[in-house]
């Protein structure tokens, strides 16, 4: 065949291939998000021909195609590398140096300058805004698998892994029936779990019991939030007892399960049981495992991190199986909705909520109750319920962690919701990021349908409403009501003035209430136990139980419910067992990029709306970061208007350049640059910037820069005076190796940039040119030899 | 329904916005990104005035009067805020209103004009002007240190433009002026703002080097809309001197496109407010988010746009060659 006829045929199956997606995915302009996902997956990007045969086909044209696959972030129009490395750079991330890691892997992979592939074709890499794995960081994803704790000197180590994995991974789990159980091992199988490696543990237990004969059910539950602890295995007997295991290990499994279970036969005992003392003898490691401590002592962590909260969106951790709409019923599931079918007006429901005193979960704390008596006395023959499940706060994971393991509540609460206010049709709108919730919360849809709780006639009750899912693309300005309603509509997630409201003028131009996760799934706690006994729980304006993610500086950190007015102090020191290596607490920042930074000195407040915004910061979705003295507060402030200013919608003048000028002045404070007008022209830009921004994002875009401005000035006036104390500001600090050197030689080895030259037994020296301070040397060093000294102080000291 | 504008009271009309009411009541607001009866979305945040009830500004342009409301439009606050928005537009406006050397000549010649005359090869046009300024032209540039020339762009990428020698060339070809002498285009007063596209970085410097080939070499500094730009006409309102945020775009620079037949499209004036985007079909379109955001049409859409849409431009992103 000649190469003219190839390239045809190859254009034509091409051209097939895009037509079967058109008529699988639609052809109206609202579909365009959806079309464009499903082509991405197709081609893994989305080529020039695959676009036109778009244009010629659909009712969407080129300045759509354009307008919208440019805006949203998981579009590429190039192709990309057969794997795709994402380096996390959310806030937890990036306070523990992510990057560096992404530095790292440039240099493993050998990439220069621009280039995000490798020369094969074999790689790409991006930086991407948070995975939600906070507690690991600094966390990587590859293709679909999530590494965490990946310091830049674990690099090569990681890819080895994944190539490992890629070539075996083939492999078949074998299945197996038999006996009543003897009883169940379970763990932990979320996004964040696995990156800690709950996979191999898996798939070890699997293996165990099946080599060991034993009838033990092996179940993945959902998330116990202790994300510091895993991999975690809880081991459930016939009994009820239960033995939790933390940081279990591969080697370990097998140890554990032959000490809670006997297999069936004598011969299988017998035979086990020599094996046993044979392995013993061989090998010592097994002695000094944390499975042979005390029970006390192996959980004593896991306990005080669990025993001071309060769950009501989290019900059922760590026993109840996500995706077990049974089990979620034998635990109370769907009371609440038989109680509000069964008999109570769409008002009185709406009451109890009302009563309840639930405020939103997503950002401002508008009462939830006054949202939905807003959209029932909307007179509209249609109307609609949206799911934000759009969360993109860097640093915060709650709605994925409740999407993942606890989606059989938010949608009770949603199907609630719909007959409060009167809806006939729900709308999941979840992130891409985060598909394994997307999976998980259409698996669960489904099963709702399959038993008549969702879909026609609902129950008998004569009420109808059905729910489908919405993958957003990748902007975090999506989060805002309005913005989220465009993208659905198929446009660019600019936001709208308001008013008009949501609840007057949403989705198509019909009254639509936008509820976030974790607000839902607040539902039916409330309407099985009354509005009375929510409200008894939490402060006097804020009611109820608010989830958190925990990460940063800490301890324990992970996902966390607590009662309204814990103080901040209780949930870091009670919970996250104190700030990491003992360093002391410098401030909390919470609410993401829309938050600020709460000083240590006023940690004693209780938590609640009122008190944060008196703080400067705000609830939001609640993310807490930790940031101990060794984090600087300038640098956290730039983190975050980098991040909203590569996320602003470009809308409005004050978010889109506004922010950006707000970012110059800030990079140039960090780099040493600062001028003497810097800090009044940025506070001049923060407090306009709140004032006059179009939508929610840009009015809150500068609180992290007013709020550490309000309580950490003096940071800022010593980077104007060119130094940083805590010398994360790399161009104000070189590396030094001081007099506790031995000359091991470690570092010389570890320096990708040969910037120290290999002296045995003698002290080290750092070629300050060479230097690209990436911090591997500082991690390798076992006598502290090697410090950040301020530029600063080095010119001094050279001065007689 | 009753509203206080500045404590006066008001009775809106149907469908009027508070920009309407404002401009009604005789209270000046500027505005750019909002044109009667085009299709709109506040972007520009010019117009700002401020609900003295929540304390908020607000764009006026968009915002539907509720009964009992108070407007400020005069206050200190306000007009910074104003100032704020333009001064944030100007900084990511990397390009020149006037051309430095017009501005610079000591004898008032529009040397800008009569450049950019002789580069579309209309030389009578070109010695008109210069006829007009001097009594005697074939001696107009004698003695004249030329700042022009020390000023001229073009001197920063490789050699400046030879301006006498081209008013020479002029002025010989033509030897005479045309019948009619007209009178040369208004010049903007010394007071209007004037924005400044300030340094080529090295890349630019290349780029210039290998796409500007016009006969004269000039980089036609010179806005064509510098006498038509609500941009700038605001900006001299505002009492702004020089943008206080420096000036750096991610826009491309120096990239003017010819539509259709008299209309070119001028990317790194633009401020974005979409205008152009909001009332063309399939034609101009965002690209990109953020500070980054462009608005683009690409070739296969020239078709679909036509003159008209200049008009609606507030700046001189899109003009039409006169």
């Amino acid at each position: 065949m000649c190469e003219n006829c190839k390239d045809r045929e190859l254009r034509e199956a091409i051209l097939e291939r895009t037509d079967a997606i058109i008529g699988r995915v639609g052809k109206s302009r609202d579909r365009i998000i959806p079309l464009l996902q499903a082509l991405q997956d197709e081609f893994s990007y989305l080529p020039s021909e695959v676009l036109d045969r778009v244009y010629e086909t659909t009712g969407i044209d080129r300045a759509q195609v354009i307008s919208v696959a440019t805006f949203y972030s998981q579009f590429r129009l190039a192709p990309y590398g057969k794997h795709v490395i994402k380096v996390c750079n959310g806030t937890a991330c990036h306070v523990k140096g992510a990057d560096n890691v992404y530095d790292a892997f440039r240099r493993e992979l050998s990439m220069k300058g621009d280039t995000v592939t490798t020369a094969d074709g074999r790689y790409s890499i991006e930086n991407v805004g948070c995975l939600g794995c906070c507690a690991l960081a600094p966390a990587v994803q590859i293709d679909q698998r999530i590494y965490g704790h990946v310091q830049p000197g674990r690099v090569r180590e990681v890819l080895d892994e994944f190539e490992r994995e890629e070539t075996a991974r083939k492999e078949k789990e074998r299945e197996y029936v038999n006996r009543p159980p003897l009883g169940e091992i379970r763990l932990g199988m979320e996004n964040c779990c696995q990156a800690s490696g709950t996979a191999a543990i898996y798939s070890e237990v699997k293996r165990c019991c099946h080599d060991l004969d034993l009838d033990v059910v092996v179940k993945p539950v959902s998330c116990v939030g202790a994300c510091n602890q895993v991999p975690m295995i809880d081991v459930a007997m016939r009994d009820g007892s239960i033995f939790r295991y933390p940081n279990v290990k591969v080697e370990d499994v097998q140890e554990i399960l032959l000490n809670h279970f006997n297999t069936g036969s004598t011969f299988r005992r017998f035979r086990n049981r020599l094996f046993r003392s044979l392995d013993h003898l061989q090998n010592d490691k097994v002695w000094y495992s944390d499975v042979w401590k005390e029970p006390v002592e192996r959980t004593r962590s896991i306990n005080n991190f669990l025993t001071s909260q309060k769950r009501i969106s989290t019900e059922g951790y760590g026993h109840m199986a996500p995706l077990d709409l049974d089990e979620y019923i034998t635990c109370g599931g769907l009371e609440a909705l038989g109680k509000v079918l069964s008999g109570m007006t769409p008002e009185a429901v709406t009451r109890q909520i009302l009563d309840s005193g639930l405020r939103g979960r997503g950002g401002g704390g508008f009462p939830s109750g006054r949202k939905w008596a807003m959209v029932a006395s909307e007179e509209s023959p249609v109307k609609y319920v949206i799911c934000n499940g759009d969360e993109g706060d860097p640093g915060a994971f709650m709605d994925r962690i409740l999407l993942e393991s606890y989606q059989m509540r938010v949608i009770e609460g949603m199907i609630i919701a719909a007959y409060a206010v009167g809806a006939s049709h729900g709308i999941f709108y979840i992130r891409a990021e985060y598909p394994q919730a997307v999976i998980r919360t259409r698996k669960a849809l489904q099963m709702y349908r399959d038993k008549g709780y969702l879909g026609k006639d609902i129950s008998g009750s004569g009420f109808s409403f059905d729910i489908e899912v919405f993958e957003g693309a990748g902007a975090f300005v999506c989060g805002e009501e309005t913005a989220l309603v465009n993208s659905i509509e198929g446009k660019r997630g600019f936001p709208d003035l308001r008013p008009p409201y949501p609840s007057q003028e949403g989705l198509w131009g019909h009254p639509t209430l936008i509820n976030n996760v974790e607000t839902l799934s607040q539902v039916p706690y409330i309407i099985r136990n009354g509005a009375n006994e929510y409200s008894s729980i939490g402060t006097e304006t804020s009611k109820g139980t608010k989830v958190f993610a925990l990460v940063g500086k800490v301890n324990h950190g992970g996902l966390i419910e607590v009662p309204m007015g814990t103080t901040l102090k209780q949930i870091i020191d009670d919970i996250g067992g104190g700030v990491e290596g003992g360093e002391a607490l410098k401030a909390v920042q919470t609410g993401g990029p829309s938050g600020g930074c709460i000083p240590a000195s006023l940690c004693d407040t209780p938590v609640d709306y009122e008190a944060l915004k008196g703080m400067g910061a705000i609830m939001g979705s609640g993310g807490l970061v930790v940031l101990s003295e060794c984090s600087c507060m300038v640098d956290v402030a730039r983190y975050f208007t980098a991040f909203t200013s590569g996320e602003s919608c470009g809308k409005c003048t004050f978010c889109r350049v506004g922010i950006r000028r707000m970012l110059d002045i800030l990079d140039r404070i960090c780099v040493g640059k600062g001028r003497a007008e810097d800090l009044a022209n940025l506070a001049e830009l923060a407090e306009s910037i709140s004032k006059s921004a179009l939508c929610g994002l840009g009015k809150t875009a500068p609180n992290p820069v007013l709020s550490t401005l309000r309580f950490f000035k003096d940071e800022y006036l010593e980077h104007l005076d060119g130094m940083c104390r805590t010398g994360t500001c790399k161009d104000m600090v070189v590396y030094q190796i001081c007099d506790e050197c031995v000359g091991c030689t470690k570092c010389s080895k570890t320096c990708p940039a040969e910037a120290i030259e290999y002296t045995p037994y003698e002290k080290h020296v750092i070629d300050t040119s060479k230097c690209t301070k990436c911090g591997l040397c500082i991690d390798e060093c076992s006598y502290d030899a090697i410090k950040k000294v301020p530029i600063r102080q080095t010119i001094t000291s050279k001065q007689p | 329904m009753r509203i206080f504008i500045n404590g006066k009271e008001i009775a809106p009309r149907e469908g009027e916005t508070v920009l309407d009411i404002c401009r009604r009541s005789g209270n000046q607001v500027p505005s750019m990104c909002f044109v009667p009866r085009a299709e709109h979305k506040p972007s520009c945040m010019v117009c700002m005035v401020k609900d003295e009830d929540s304390g908020q500004m607000i764009p006026s342009c968009s915002t539907f009067p509720s009964d009992g409301m108070r407007i400020d439009t005069v206050s200190d606050e306000v007009i910074s805020t104003r100032k704020l928005a333009v001064e944030l537009l100007l900084s990511d406006h990397r390009a020149d209103c006037e051309a430095p050397c017009t501005m610079v000549c000591p004898s008032g010649l529009d040397v800008g004009e009569i450049l950019y005359r002789y580069d579309k090869g209309d030389l009578a046009a070109a010695s008109d002007l210069i006829f007009y300024a001097f009594p005697d032209p074939k001696s107009a540039c004698e003695g004249c240190k030329a700042p022009c020339e020390k000023v001229c762009r073009r001197g920063t990428v490789d050699a400046h433009v030879a301006i006498r020698e081209i008013i020479k060339e002029v002025v010989e070809a033509a030897s005479t002026a045309t019948a009619e002498l007209l009178p040369p285009t208004q010049r903007a007063s010394n007071s209007a703002f004037n924005s400044r596209l300030g340094v080529f970085s090295p890349q630019e410097k290349i780029d210039l080097k290998r796409t500007v080939t016009t006969k004269s070499a000039c980089l036609h500094c010179a806005c064509l809309s510098r006498d038509d730009c609500r941009l700038r006409e605001i900006a001299t309102e505002l009492k702004i001197k020089a943008p206080r945020f420096g000036v750096s775009s991610l826009q491309p620079f120096k990239a003017a496109k010819r539509l259709t037949g008299r209309l070119i499209f001028e990317p790194a004036k633009c401020i974005r407010c979409g205008l152009c985007v909001y009332n063309t079909e399939d034609g101009f379109t965002f690209k990109r988010r953020g500070f980054a955001m462009q608005v683009i049409i690409p070739e296969k859409s020239y078709s679909h746009v036509s003159d008209d849409i200049a008009s609606l431009c507030p700046t001189g992103a899109l003009s039409l060659e006169h």
